[in-house]
């Protein structure tokens, strides 16, 4: 399994009284499967993100993605562990802005080491596959708001992780982008055999999902 | 280095205005430094250019040339000295010259500092035109360049010494010789002796009265020295030269200028630096989220600080020196290479260090503001 979640809880303490995030949610994604999962603003989607994204420790229960349990692992190794495993597909405008397109997917291996070759053409091979072949110089505020999504998850796959994230992907976009982004992130999943888990509110974009999770006041349930 | 240049490079306008903030102020530290290094110089040139390691002085002189009054009687008995290389008697007097058919219309009496030295001796600075203090030309004296190209006097122009009935004449010509920010002229012992005890008691009983030695040996004990010969203080060429009037005050002034001048650019360019650092928040969170390390983060703006500090100072320097070239001849600034080099460095390691608040505040950037909407 690349993503093992059991009886997971998350508990944030206000003065006096608790807010049970996340009360005792269990899952698992393997590799090749789409999960979404709705619910609600305020109903723990951001937090189980949180967590499955190694951002946030759970208060209880056991974490492990690709068979690394996170709760054991220190917080400085937490970044790494992010840069190797996980690939994150973030809302609106979080590309570098001073980055081209093609130097945005190789800041992520700027920040294991070198660049090689092969990752400048693993880079123009990923853009080239999500229809960026002719951006690769262009800057984030040159490009249309799909385009800047499209790179996002470009970037997610830079460093073929196992899990893939994507947090509300399709915020800002109109239905048919919204569909072209989804559908992408769908085709790169199977292609190359990743778990990706996408918290979303849009209710038109499930049909691309293998399975769909419900969100309610912390609880997790299958649909 | 690599998102340092990038983000260089994509923010011209940006970082061209704090690159520009950054050359002000070195631009100010490198003049200030070059005004104080010249007003010193002026002040202190021709002691600064002995090659003496000691100078003897009355005890209770305090350092201090005008307040010293020794008997050159006593020469023979400090070579007698261990360490003592050579001994060279000295004696300072404030005049002022003119003309000796007077002043003409629109011409001002020039003041100079007339110092008596003995023909021969060490003290001598060595003479760019005409000739050297010659005992045989009893009132000629070897004047400050200055003299020339400010004020028009030429080798064999006699002039009168305001204020008495000597006259000099002008024999040659040294450089770069200032003694309390007048034009060094140098002149024969007897003949500085004749301007300045003329009047009967203006020597204090003393027989051929001078103000003080200058002492060459590298193994002198000035202790020593004041032990063995009666009623005189020994002191290091350097206290000679603090002692001068006013030196240690105008250095102090000087200084001071300095030292707020970049106590003062070391806050505003952390705070500059800072907030730059704060609105870039959420991109440093999103950097975080996708993996990077504080460490990778930290090594970027460290950088990227250092390569816009770096350049700045250069070109600080450049415009310094630009400066220095329109300024005028009599304007005493004087950059000594070593002291840019110096400052150059504390502005580097400045903003640089002042960079290091802003890492501090990264590294405490929860990556989940990526998300936008921490909990």
């Amino acid at each position: 399994m690349t993503l093992s979640m059991k009886n997971v809880s998350k508990v944030y303490k206000e003065g006096d009284s608790q807010i049970i995030a996340l009360d005792q949610v269990s899952m698992e994604v393997a590799s090749g499967e789409f999960v979404a999962i709705i619910g609600p603003s305020g109903s723990g989607k951001s937090t189980f993100l949180s967590i499955a994204g190694a951002l946030l420790k759970p208060s209880q229960g056991e974490v492990k993605i690709d068979n690394k349990d996170i709760s054991k692992i220190k917080d400085k190794e937490l970044s790494n562990l992010r840069l190797q495993e996980i690939g994150f597909i973030l809302q609106t405008s979080n590309l570098m802005p001073y980055l081209n397109v093609l130097d945005n997917l190789l800041l992520l291996k700027k920040m294991s080491g070198k660049v090689t070759k092969q990752d400048i053409a693993f880079a123009k091979e990923l853009l080239k596959e999500l229809g960026l072949g002719s951006k690769f110089e262009k800057f984030p505020n040159e490009l249309s708001g799909g385009e800047r999504q499209r790179v996002a998850i470009a970037r997610s796959f830079m460093n073929d992780s196992s899990l893939i994230l994507a947090d509300e992907p399709t915020a800002s976009l109109d239905t048919n982008r919204a569909n072209e982004v989804v559908s992408l992130i769908s085709k790169e999943v199977k292609a190359r055999g990743k778990a990706a888990i996408m918290v979303t509110h849009d209710e038109r974009m499930l049909a691309y999902c293998d399975r769909v999770y419900r969100m309610e006041d912390g609880k997790l349930t299958l649909q | 280095m690599f998102l340092a240049l990038k983000e260089l490079k994509h923010g011209k306008l940006r970082f061209t205005m704090i690159g520009l903030i950054i050359i002000l102020i070195a631009w100010l530290v490198f003049i200030l430094s070059g005004l104080g290094n010249g007003l010193s110089t002026l002040s202190a040139a021709t002691i600064k250019n002995w090659e003496a390691e000691h100078v003897v002085y009355e005890n209770g002189a305090g350092a201090t040339f005008s307040k010293s009054l020794l008997s050159q009687s006593l020469q023979s008995k400090i070579e007698a000295q261990p360490g003592v290389e050579e001994v060279a008697p000295f004696s300072q007097s404030v005049i002022a010259i003119l003309p000796i058919d007077g002043v003409a219309e629109g011409e001002d009496k020039v003041d100079a500092a007339l110092l008596g030295i003995e023909a021969g001796s060490f003290l001598h600075p060595e003479v760019i035109e005409g000739k050297a203090v010659d005992p045989k030309i009893k009132n000629g004296v070897v004047a400050n360049i200055t003299l020339k190209n400010t004020n028009g006097y030429e080798i064999g122009d006699s002039v009168a010494i305001d204020g008495s009935e000597l006259n000099a004449e002008i024999i040659g010509f040294v450089k770069n010789e200032t003694f309390n920010h007048l034009p060094s002229l140098f002149a024969n012992m007897d003949f500085v002796r004749e301007y300045k005890y003329s009047a009967p008691g203006s020597n204090n009983g003393v027989e051929d009265a001078i103000n003080a030695f200058a002492i060459l040996g590298k193994d002198v004990d000035a202790a020593q020295i004041e032990k063995e010969v009666d009623g005189v203080e020994v002191v290091t060429k350097s206290a000679a030269i603090n002692g001068m009037p006013g030196y240690t005050a105008e250095n102090g002034t000087i200084m001071m200028m300095l030292v707020f001048l970049i106590v003062i650019s070391a806050f505003v360019i952390a705070v500059f630096f800072y907030v730059l650092t704060i609105q870039k928040t959420q991109q440093f969170g999103v950097m975080k989220a996708i993996g990077a390390s504080n460490g990778f983060i930290a090594k970027a703006i460290v950088s990227q600080v250092f390569v816009l500090s770096f350049f700045s100072i250069l070109l600080g320097i450049g415009l310094t020196y630009l400066t220095a070239m329109v300024f005028p001849e009599e304007m005493p600034f004087n950059l000594d290479p070593v002291l840019v080099i110096i400052y150059g460095i504390v502005l580097l390691v400045i903003s640089v260090g002042s960079s290091l608040f802003s890492v501090r505040r990264i590294s405490k950037i929860d990556p989940l503001t990526a998300l936008g909407r921490v909990e």
